[in-house]
């Protein structure tokens, strides 16, 4: 690793060091209060009411996941699938995925790359933080929802086991670093980072319905395959699976190409 | 003999169907103060961005101190110390956070005493130094813009529009370091659209107009080329000559006024006009200005 792009590593995460102690604080709460929620409803038996709810088509429509959710182990893994949490993990990830183009709207990328700083140092340096971020934040859910089990829960408590916490947790960071790696892409090539931010929300968003209409609409579920979030299976996870290699390989192939294809376009082109 | 500071050869660049750059070649020699002029739009700044391996060119190569800026771009650029024309600066940062952090990528480490004296000189006191940039004029910003192009003390800089933004005051101390810096063996290499300052500063200059190289001379020989203006007032009517001399243009001529542009010696006329009762006598140096203005004008194809 060359000092440059420690140096370059280092200015990029103090500047962003306040959006993620927040996301931190915000996702670490809520992972803890989900342990808490989950005691509650276990307290006063609300998981089997909770159960009884839900129409029968759409229990059979969903699938064993549906019951798998409404446990305390579900309750307390919510926060590895919940919608907004994954935008916002997403949404995160894209946004510092696209600091190349940030600064090459702003010109401040001049003033770096006018000293002996290579464009391969500038995406390095960005899969560092990219990396780097995501870690902190999946550990800290992870600590946060394991803390919450190991103070507050009754010993009755059907607790799920640490290694489904850690393959929740090693699903989500695989989707958020491809769409990190994408917008890594995207951001290599853009000239502003609002088209770079843009490009990338509107893939996500339109993968995640392809995905979400290819698991209820059989003539899609084909060509859901192209979506990433295809292979974010936590439910599956939630009923007992094994965490699938072939799934987090292909999100972490993604996220790989989308890091090469940023590589390339950066080096090549016009600032 | 060491090689140039800057070797440019027939260097050209092409966006789409716009042609930036068209067979581009210069030199420019190590201790050298370059001023490389031309309107908005010209070139320059796209010249200068091909020497940073910001803009990769269509044809052609340049080099500094003999390494090609291409494939030797990491090299090149410990060399020098670059003034972009609009710095991108981050409105959160101090300017010693954002002086730290440009030191820190540089090869050599920055003399924190060399630092301080241009910090001094340009008068951007500590406490402005730890104020986060939104908070500094559009002076300031430049100030500290030449402090981090500077601080790196490089063999080579290049400054695009540098006086741009700064009070008169702070123009002169800039006037001031660029002599120092020539004296020191530095080399600059400067863009600008303001003659005055060119021509107080740079010992050569290069024009470009519409990304062609027009005019590349020393600021010495340029004027020579236009030629001084001579202002005859006489006390009574004289008659204008039947023949003027070689190297004399009429520009107005009247029976007590005789406006005259001189290239070469002045001995001729002063001669013709020692038989005349003159009653007041006016040589000008030509500005920069009123000769580049010509070079300006011209269609690319005159």
């Amino acid at each position: 690793m060359t000092t440059p792009t420690l140096t370059l590593a280092a200015h990029s995460l103090r500047r962003i060091r306040p959006i993620v102690v927040g996301m931190a604080i915000v996702l670490g709460g809520f992972q803890f209060l989900l342990t808490q929620v989950a005691v509650f409803l276990m307290r006063n038996r609300a998981f089997g009411m909770l159960a009884s709810l839900v129409p029968d088509f759409i229990r059979s429509l969903a699938g064993p996941s549906m019951v798998a959710f409404m446990s305390f182990g579900g309750v307390v893994s919510l926060g590895y699938f919940h919608p907004i949490v994954l935008a916002s993990l997403v949404g995160l990830a894209i946004a510092v995925a696209t600091e190349p183009a940030a600064e090459a709207e702003t010109r401040f990328g001049d003033l770096l790359l006018a000293r002996p700083v290579a464009r391969h140092q500038v995406i390095t340096r960005t899969v560092i933080v990219l990396t780097a971020v995501v870690a902190a934040l999946l550990l800290v859910m992870t600590s946060a929802t394991w803390g919450g089990l190991a103070c507050c829960t009754p010993a009755t408590a059907a607790r799920p086991t640490f290694a489904l916490i850690r393959s929740l947790a090693v699903t989500l960071g695989a989707i958020v670093l491809c769409w990190g790696g994408i917008a890594l892409a995207v951001g290599a090539a853009a000239r502003r980072r609002a088209t770079a931010v843009g490009i990338t929300a509107v893939a996500a968003l339109a993968s995640y319905l392809l995905d979400y209409l290819g698991r209820v609409w059989d003539p899609a579920r084909f060509a859901s395959r192209l979506s990433p979030f295809h292979y974010f299976e936590p439910m599956a996870l939630l009923t007992g699976g094994a965490l699938s290699g072939s799934n987090v390989g292909v999100l972490l192939a993604v996220a790989a190409a989308g890091t090469a294809a940023g590589y390339a376009i950066f080096a090549r082109r016009d600032l | 003999m060491g090689a140039p500071a800057i070797r440019i050869e027939q260097l050209g660049k092409r966006y789409r169907r716009v042609t930036a750059l068209r067979d581009v070649s210069l030199e420019v020699a190590s201790g050298e103060v370059f001023g490389f002029l031309g309107l908005n739009g010209a070139g320059k700044t796209t010249t200068i961005r091909i020497l940073l391996d910001l803009v990769r060119p269509t044809t052609g190569r340049a080099f500094i101190f003999g390494l090609d800026c291409q494939t030797q771009g990491l090299d090149v650029r410990a060399q020098l110390g670059y003034l972009p024309g609009e710095p991108g600066l981050y409105g959160d940062m101090t300017g010693e956070a954002t002086l730290d952090l440009l030191a820190g990528l540089a090869r050599f480490p920055v003399d924190p005493r060399w630092r301080r004296s241009l910090v001094d000189r340009l008068e951007l006191a500590a406490a402005d130094l730890k104020r986060p940039l939104r908070e500094y004029s559009t002076g300031m910003k430049r100030k500290l813009g030449i402090v981090q192009a500077c601080q790196s003390d490089a063999p080579l800089l290049v400054l695009d529009e540098p006086t741009e933004g700064l009070d008169p005051l702070m123009q002169d101390v800039f006037y001031a370091l660029v002599a120092e810096l020539r004296a020191r063996g530095r080399t600059v290499f400067m863009s600008s659209h303001v003659l005055p300052e060119v021509e107080r500063i740079c010992d050569r200059i290069g024009l470009v107009r519409s990304g062609e190289l027009v005019l590349v001379s020393t600021v010495a020989d340029l004027r020579s080329l236009a030629g001084r203006r001579v202002r005859a007032s006489f006390a009574e009517s004289v008659a204008p000559p039947t023949a003027w001399p070689d190297g004399c243009d009429v520009i107005a001529v009247s029976p007590t006024l005789w406006d005259l542009r001189v290239r070469g010696p002045l001995g001729p006329i002063v001669a013709r006009l020692a038989a005349l009762p003159v009653a007041d006598l006016d040589v000008q140096m030509p500005h920069l200005e009123e000769i580049l203005k010509t070079y300006y004008a011209d269609s690319p194809a005159a």
